[in-house]
């Protein structure tokens, strides 16, 4: 049967797989792609926090042979009482900007769950997405109780799909403060 | 002799800090990066402290602390956990489960060592 033959339902049939199909390929294509994208980020990420640690702990190490050096020098030579001072407050300001470095090298701990919950999701998506396609395929000269019955299904089983999805993937991290985080002793 | 703590997360850059901040203060670290790991670096050597995430892949922080003071040597052991989550359910878990304290991340060095140091001297 050419087209132009077809009755009108057979036409909305066929459209309906149409666009069933579409989502689906499309939808998953796009959702790959963002699930490319975000392990990616993950791994950039993980990569740049190792590297900031790792210079951290050794500009931490040569700051600290150099005050061992100058507390050498300070205690041979008998400086002016404001020169031992003077160290004395940018010893405390380092240990200040230690303490902010090693709680801002944190913070990636938190995105990086964040990537494992959105990837997650993501999956969970692809998986209803996977519904809408047809596998078991409706001909377009089925009718429309034929169709709709697939429709059903399809239906059916994005919301087993959904069911099984919803409250899977639990949000832990919820920090919306930039501080460090409270402390309870029970 | 230093007293050791035993340092939980599955995150590398976590342990690092952790390990930083606790022995600039001078405790020893042993280091786990998941709850099965932890117990089983517990059983060969018996630690002061134990600092743990929750959420770690395979074994989480609540099944660490079920299985540790479940353990004789572990009933008295301080547990803290240290972890991304604040909710109220979540905390009682940890509470019913036996830790001690619980810790948001992220942590203040200086705060951390004032907890550990209230609880191990």
């Amino acid at each position: 049967m050419v087209a132009n033959e077809m009755t009108q339902g057979e036409q909305v049939n066929k459209q309906v797989l149409h666009l069933l199909s579409g989502v689906s390929t499309h939808g998953d294509q796009h959702l790959a792609e963002v699930e490319r994208d975000l392990v990616q980020m993950d791994v950039l990420l993980g990569e740049a926090i190792k590297k900031l640690c790792a210079s951290f702990m050794a500009i931490h190490h040569a700051v600290d042979q150099q005050q061992e050096a100058v507390k050498a020098l300070l205690a041979d030579s008998m400086p002016e009482p404001k020169y031992a001072a003077r160290f004395e407050a940018l010893h405390g300001e380092i240990s200040h900007h230690v303490s902010a470095a090693v709680t801002g090298l944190q913070f990636q701990d938190m995105t990086s769950q964040l990537i494992g919950r959105m990837l997650k999701h993501l999956t969970g998506l692809r998986d209803v997405f996977g519904e809408l396609d047809v596998s078991d395929p409706v001909l377009p000269e089925s009718s429309n109780e034929d169709m709709l019955v697939n429709l059903n299904r399809i239906s059916d089983r994005v919301s087993a799909r959904c069911s099984e999805q919803a409250g899977g993937v639990r949000s832990t991290v919820k920090q919306h403060h930039m501080e460090s985080g409270d402390i309870d002793l029970f | 002799m230093a007293k050791t703590i035993l340092a939980v997360d599955d995150s590398g850059s976590l342990r690092q800090m952790l390990a930083f901040s606790l022995k600039a203060a001078g405790y020893g670290v042993i280091e786990a990066v998941d709850g099965q790991d932890a117990l089983d670096k517990a059983k060969l050597q018996t630690v002061d402290m134990v600092l743990t995430d929750q959420n770690m892949p395979g074994m989480d922080g609540l099944s660490l602390i079920k299985a540790l003071r479940a353990m004789k040597r572990y009933e008295k052991v301080p547990i803290l956990m240290l972890t991304t989550e604040s909710g109220d359910d979540i905390k009682a878990q940890g509470r019913a489960a036996g830790a001690n304290g619980w810790l948001v991340k992220p942590f203040d060095p200086a705060r951390l060592t004032e907890v550990v140091k209230k609880l191990i001297g």
